[in-house]
């Protein structure tokens, strides 16, 4: 996955939020969830398929104090996770 | 702040015949205490009357045959473990099988000698259960006058001889108010780690919860964030709180701060009676105890018990009411399963706090299928 992938949200999944800021994602279609941590909760609503993984690193950084300098190789193994899981699908814009 | 996330959606399935990791180890219907809370509801030892123990060859041979189905560590319970006349035999058995070592006590008989001699043990975990912050309260849960002092003093011992113990604390009614002061406390006496236990509906706890002596379940549910969120992050002892993962922080489970789940696939429960159980509830269940050490082989009952096949072929897929709807049943295995029969017959029942918190209107909506 470059950080010019798009990904986009499986809009089935539910984003169910706990009083703690962190969340669950759910998959009515196939009961599968995946618990998030606050990064991952902005990380999820900015997955609309009209920004890429370089936009939402910007948006991390700038929303979260301490954002380690791996932040890129995470959110990209991040969304390959919720992709293989079928969370999250990409919308590759063709340079042709 | 890093991303963490929890993968849910990788099953837990049983292999047909999973390994044996732990043997618990009931070494003794008795006990010198009498607490008003315990699941086992053993008899009162005293210097007039001793209860019967397991013996030692037959200890040794429920080792002799798990070793070979994969037995790495040994829990020693009861009762009370210590009342066994044999206790450093045992534990000497243990170290020369280089099993892990796991005891839980009320603290009473171990003294600097014992507590040395666990110590010898490379791989060792000692938990002692202390209900109260001071004497007054303590005593009044355990039935038995200096016995707080005791448990203070084989924490001390346990200490002194290079374990740092976990101090177990069963929350009541009577108790629950003295939550935030046992942190200084166990924090001064050298633990390691505070478990808030929860009290189980069976045997002397079940007349605990119908007279209203435990906590109602909306006062379980808010005193388990307090212990997680509140009074975790300020200081350095691990703190449990033992409630179903559905009602754990997310971000304790990931941490891998959350209370481990049953490890029921790979436990045996070995009676003072010499005889094999699910895990120590067949002491209560007939139907639970699966054949005597020495008469029926260890190996003949784990590979086909048809309990325990039905355990692994249908947990956690058949739980039945909120615990087959909901989303940590993967992890959480609907708690305990031996509590869940007690009270029900059924293997497959929910577990009564989550029960009790869906009728309540409290079972958290992002846990849920
Ligand atoms: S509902 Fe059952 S499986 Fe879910 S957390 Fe509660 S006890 Fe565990
Ligand atoms: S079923 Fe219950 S008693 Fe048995 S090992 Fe699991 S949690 Fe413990």
């Amino acid at each position: 996955m470059n950080y010019l992938a798009k990904p986009i949200a499986n809009p089935v999944v539910v984003l169910r939020e706990e009083f703690d800021d962190w969340a669950v994602l759910f998959n009515p279609d196939t009961a599968d969830a995946v618990g998030i941590n606050p990064v991952g909760v902005t990380v999820w609503k900015q997955m609309d398929g009209t920004r890429s993984i370089e936009d939402i690193v910007s948006v991390v950084q700038s929303n979260f104090e301490d954002v380690p300098e791996a932040v890129h190789e995470e959110i990209v193994a991040f969304v390959q996770m919720l992709e293989k899981n079928g969370f999250v699908g990409l919308a590759l814009k063709s340079n042709i | 702040m890093s991303i963490r996330s929890i993968d849910n959606s990788e099953k837990s399935k049983q292999t047909k015949t999973p390994a044996i990791n732990t043997l618990y180890f009931y070494l003794t219907e008795g006990c010198n205490l009498a607490c008003r809370h315990c699941w086992l509801a053993p008899k009162r030892d005293t210097t007039e009357h001793s209860s019967p123990t397991l013996p030692v060859d037959l200890f040794e041979l429920a080792i002799s045959e798990a070793k070979p189905l994969g037995l790495s560590s040994i829990k020693l319970t009861g009762g009370e473990p210590l009342l066994h006349p044999e206790f450093s035999r045992l534990i000497e058995i243990a170290r020369r099988e280089q099993l892990s070592l796991m005891i839980e006590t009320n603290g009473l008989l171990c003294s600097p000698e014992i507590a040395a001699e666990i110590a010898k043990s490379a791989n060792r975990f000692v938990s002692v259960s202390i209900d109260g912050a001071d004497a007054a309260t303590h005593e009044w849960v355990r039935g038995v006058p200096g016995s707080f002092d005791s448990a203070r003093q084989a924490v001390i011992n346990l200490v002194a001889a290079g374990i740092r113990p976990q101090i177990i604390f069963t929350v009541l009614r009577a108790n629950f108010r003295q939550i935030d002061e046992m942190i200084p406390f166990a924090e001064s006496l050298g633990a390691t780690s505070l478990k808030f236990n929860i009290v189980q509906p069976t045997a002397r706890g079940e007349k605990l919860h119908e007279t209203g002596e435990t906590l109602d379940i909306a006062e379980l549910i808010r005193l388990g964030r307090h212990v997680e969120l509140s009074l975790a992050p300020k200081t350095k002892l691990r703190l449990f709180f033992d409630q179903p993962h559905a009602f754990r922080t997310l971000s304790r489970i990931s941490n891998g701060d959350g209370n481990n789940a049953c490890g029921i696939f790979g436990i045996m429960g070995v009676l003072s009676s010499g005889q094999y159980a699910l895990c120590g509830i067949g002491a209560q269940i007939p139907e639970l105890v699966f054949g005597a050490i020495g008469k029926t082989t260890l190996k003949e009952i784990w590979k086909n018990h048809p309990i325990l096949n039905a355990i692994r072929e249908g947990l956690p897929d058949r739980l039945d009411g909120i615990c087959g709807r909901c989303l940590m049943k993967q992890r959480c295995l609907g708690s305990c399963i031996a509590q869940n029969y007690y009270s029900t017959s059924s293997l497959w029942a929910p577990y009564w706090f989550c029960r009790q918190a869906e009728e309540a209107g409290l079972f958290p909506a992002s846990r849920r299928i």
